[in-house]
């Protein structure tokens, strides 16, 4: 009989709203980061370097870019002959049909997938966290303290811990309170998403809440399991964890990585980051190219400037052109003498030359203010942007944008120019 | 596809110098990433010849290595894949490969065995792309018995270490030379043929049997006059790297942006083993100009008209001019380099000066690395 004693379930159904024009037409654990790599890189690395070979990962929202990512697992070694990768999408039964409607809700749509490898413990991850962690030593911890739940959380600053879902312990490291996002925070352990159940209490709780509406792990599957007196147990992390989240944060993730030596380190011999790599040749830096400070993908033909950024795979960087503190994603065309401050282009994108992104004032998006702001200017996957324009801070630009779609050939800070329709 | 692939990457040349000393030629890096097999094993897999077997006797540990598995270049599959046959001993012998035409001898099981109706024979050493599948056509029109695949070299090129080709208005070979040192044509053979396999499995045969071990000398040369042989011009890139000159010199090509072009940007691509490393970087100091930099590398010092292979970490206020850093070495701080091939895995200590002249100098310091 096949044994598995810990499987993963990776949760990388969402859509990521609050990434904007990134998110559009891929799931937010698709998205790129770092130069190379999609954020569940991170994730399905911990697995295999944590020597768990068989994850299943669900999926639903744009679900075409991720599964050409993980494919059969071959980059992360997750390609077995017993377990490996699974790719897990809402299915059709007898009787009642329903899209995953929660986080708990997709992992009991597919308990007999965890059921067939009979497993002794099932670790829920999510798809949208940078972070290095051994789920192995969090195993351990688990058994150590004849946990039902453990819990991974890390300790916050005090005056952020209203931000987060905290947990209160006990001196043994017992979980005795949540507080989901409270005024009066009575800790500074704030849950990271990530948890091991032990089997039985996992499929009792999900059988028991499987008529919850969209059915939660944090909202509906923990509370049962405190309620149900079941033992809770909170394991600290101390390292590098990151929410990329917003477009704020994902801009500063991958700024982190340029330090002299990042607190989250791509370079280290231990713990590798893998991922599929679509793109071989080295990187040419023509003699006028100037970088500074930046991280640069495989591929990449660099003719201008580029300072403080990440630059992906096969992108070009034209003649004169300057990138300032922007992230360029794989393939995308920066046109001759563009300049780019604090800009994110994603895969593809077309930037047409003595194009600036970036000027003028820090004014708030008019559509969506809580989105696009950080005074970052966003140009969506494919999207084409012609010569001689000018686009301001706090925009979002998708589609094949042309000459007349810029008044004065100029996109002010603050609007929105959605030709692929993607901004609901 | 109807043919299956032999690729020669056995052999050593004194030409390679100390270059050689820990590799098989065929397990060369080539512009980067790559590896110099990749470019034959690429050619094969995207002319869909699905089995391939690979000869190997010379420095076999670092082509098993990069050979490690069979998927970066799809042969690992059901119908076909890829074989690797090192010399070994059996009942009824004891040798090592004494020769090409004895690499595909002691191994002529395999070809017999196979189903397919010709074979393509590639060496390892060769950097091109190239359609075997319009070359396969060719051959059947010509209704030729051996197939040689023949580029022209400009004048200036050292042809002495060349198969020398001269051929009639229909491209049959009439006159075919091993390395002469008075070339009676421009046309040089690229060490690439194709040939039926049972007109291949009768000719290896005999040739053993008579004690001729060499495919060239005592296979294509001896019964040139006696088999229909034609040459199949190419007037893409390629290029030989067996010598240390013309391995510096083939690896420089790549900072030509038609080069580049042609090898990285136009279909097909070249497949090559996957490293898992991250995106270059490059840190306050580093200033690049006219250079390719691989990734996993870190630099902070000055890199001009240089190849910086996988995993390399340049120190502060480096100076590197025309040079070629091989995979993993460590420079220290104000290491200064010009016109040298740094060995792979090498660590230059801080302060280093070394120049090729108007040579080429190969580094090989073997300095401990300290790992903190």
């Amino acid at each position: 009989m096949i044994k598995k004693e810990m499987i993963a379930m990776l949760l990388a159904g969402g859509q990521g709203s609050r990434l904007g024009v990134l998110t559009a037409k891929v799931a937010k654990p698709a998205v790129a980061f770092g130069g190379k790599y999609r954020i569940i890189d991170f994730p399905l690395s911990n697995c295999i370097n944590s020597g768990i070979d068989t994850v299943g990962v669900l999926t639903q929202y744009q679900p075409l870019r991720l599964n050409t990512h993980i494919g059969i697992g071959i980059p992360w070694d997750l390609d077995r002959n017993v377990g490996g990768v699974t790719v897990l999408p809402p299915y059709e039964k007898v009787g009642k049909t329903e899209w995953y409607t929660g986080t708990a809700n997709a992992i009991y749509q597919n308990l007999a997938y965890m059921e067939s490898f009979n497993p002794d413990y099932v670790l829920i991850l999510s798809g949208d966290h940078i972070y290095k962690m051994d789920y192995e030593v969090m195993l351990d911890y688990h058994k150590s303290h004849n946990a039902d739940v453990t819990i991974a959380v890390m300790p916050v600053p005090q005056e952020e811990a209203s931000r987060f879902g905290i947990v209160v312990t006990d001196e043994k490291g017992r979980i005795t309170e949540f507080q989901e996002k409270p005024a009066q925070p009575k800790s500074n352990l704030a849950s990271m998403g990530i948890y091991i159940f032990n089997w039985k209490s996992l499929k009792e709780a999900l059988v028991t809440l499987s008529e919850q509406e969209g059915c939660d792990f944090g909202k509906h599957v923990i509370p049962y399991c405190f309620e149900q007196g079941q033992t809770l147990t909170a394991y600290e992390y101390h390292g590098y964890w990151k929410d990329v989240g917003t477009l704020g944060s994902y801009w500063e993730a991958n700024m982190e990585l340029i330090d002299i030596i990042p607190e989250f380190n791509l370079y280290e011999e231990f713990w590798k980051i893998y991922t599929k790599n679509e793109i071989l040749p080295p990187q040419y830096i023509s003699a006028e190219a100037q970088i500074h400070r930046s991280l640069i993908g495989d591929g990449t033909e660099v003719y201008g400037r580029v300072e403080n950024s990440i630059i992906g795979s096969g992108v070009v960087v034209g003649k004169g052109a300057v990138v300032r503190d922007s992230i360029i994603m794989q393939g995308a065309v920066i046109g001759e003498n563009a300049v780019l401050d604090r800009a994110i282009v994603a895969e593809n994108a077309v930037i047409g030359a003595r194009t600036q992104l970036g000027v003028g004032e820090n004014i708030p998006n008019k559509v969506k203010p809580g989105v696009y702001s950080f005074g970052l200017t966003v140009i969506g996957e494919n999207a084409q942007v012609p010569a001689d324009v000018k686009i301001g801070k706090n925009t979002a630009v998708t589609g094949n944008t042309l000459p007349e779609d810029y008044p004065d050939g100029c996109l002010e800070s603050g609007e929105t120019l959605d030709k692929a329709g993607v901004v609901a | 596809m109807r043919a299956v692939g032999l690729i020669l990457a056995g052999g050593n040349s004194y030409r390679m110098r100390e270059l050689s000393n820990k590799r098989a030629i065929a397990a060369m890096p080539i512009a980067g990433s790559f590896r110099s097999i990749d470019f034959a094993l690429s050619s094969m897999s995207n002319s869909h010849i699905q089995k391939v077997a690979i000869f190997t006797q010379y420095n076999s540990r670092s082509l098993n290595e990069h050979l490690s598995s069979s998927k970066w270049w799809d042969f690992g599959r059901k119908q076909g894949g890829l074989f690797v046959f090192p010399p070994m001993q059996t009942a009824d012998n004891g040798y090592w490969y004494r020769g090409t035409a004895d690499a595909i001898h002691q191994n002529l099981d395999f070809l017999k065995d196979c189903h397919e109706p010709y074979v393509v024979i590639a060496s390892g050493d060769g950097i091109y792309k190239l359609d075997f599948g319009k070359v396969l056509e060719y051959h059947i029109a010509k209704k030729a018995d051996v197939t040689v695949i023949c580029k022209d070299l400009t004048p200036e090129e050292d042809l002495t270490r060349f198969g020398i080709l001269k051929m009639n208005e229909d491209s049959r070979i009439e006159q075919f030379d091993e390395k002469p040192m008075a070339a009676a044509s421009h046309t040089v053979s690229c060490g690439i043929y194709v040939i039926r396999r049972r007109q291949l499995i009768e000719l290896i045969e005999r040739s053993v049997e008579e004690g001729r071990f060499d495919f060239v000398r005592d296979v294509l040369i001896r019964y040139k006059d006696v088999k229909r042989m034609y040459g199949y011009k190419i007037d893409t890139y390629w290029s030989n790297i067996a010598s240390v000159e013309s391995y510096f010199k083939t690896n420089m090509d790549f900072l030509k942006p038609e080069v580049r072009d042609y090898f990285f940007r136009q279909y097909p691509d070249v497949h090559s083993k996957v490293d898992d490393l991250p995106p270059a970087k490059y840190n306050p100091g580093a200033q690049v100009k006219n250079s390719l930099v691989s990734s996993g590398s870190i630099i902070n010092g000055y890199v001009e008209n240089s190849l910086i292979f996988k995993k390399v970490f340049v120190g502060e206020n480096c100076v590197i001019k025309n040079c070629i850093i091989l995979n993993d070495v460590y420079l220290g701080d104000n290491v200064h380099l010009e016109n040298c091939i740094v060995e792979s895995h090498d660590t230059i200590r801080a302060n280093t000066y070394h120049t090729g002249g108007d040579g080429i100098k190969i580094v090989d310091e073997s300095s401990e690395r300290y790992v903190i």
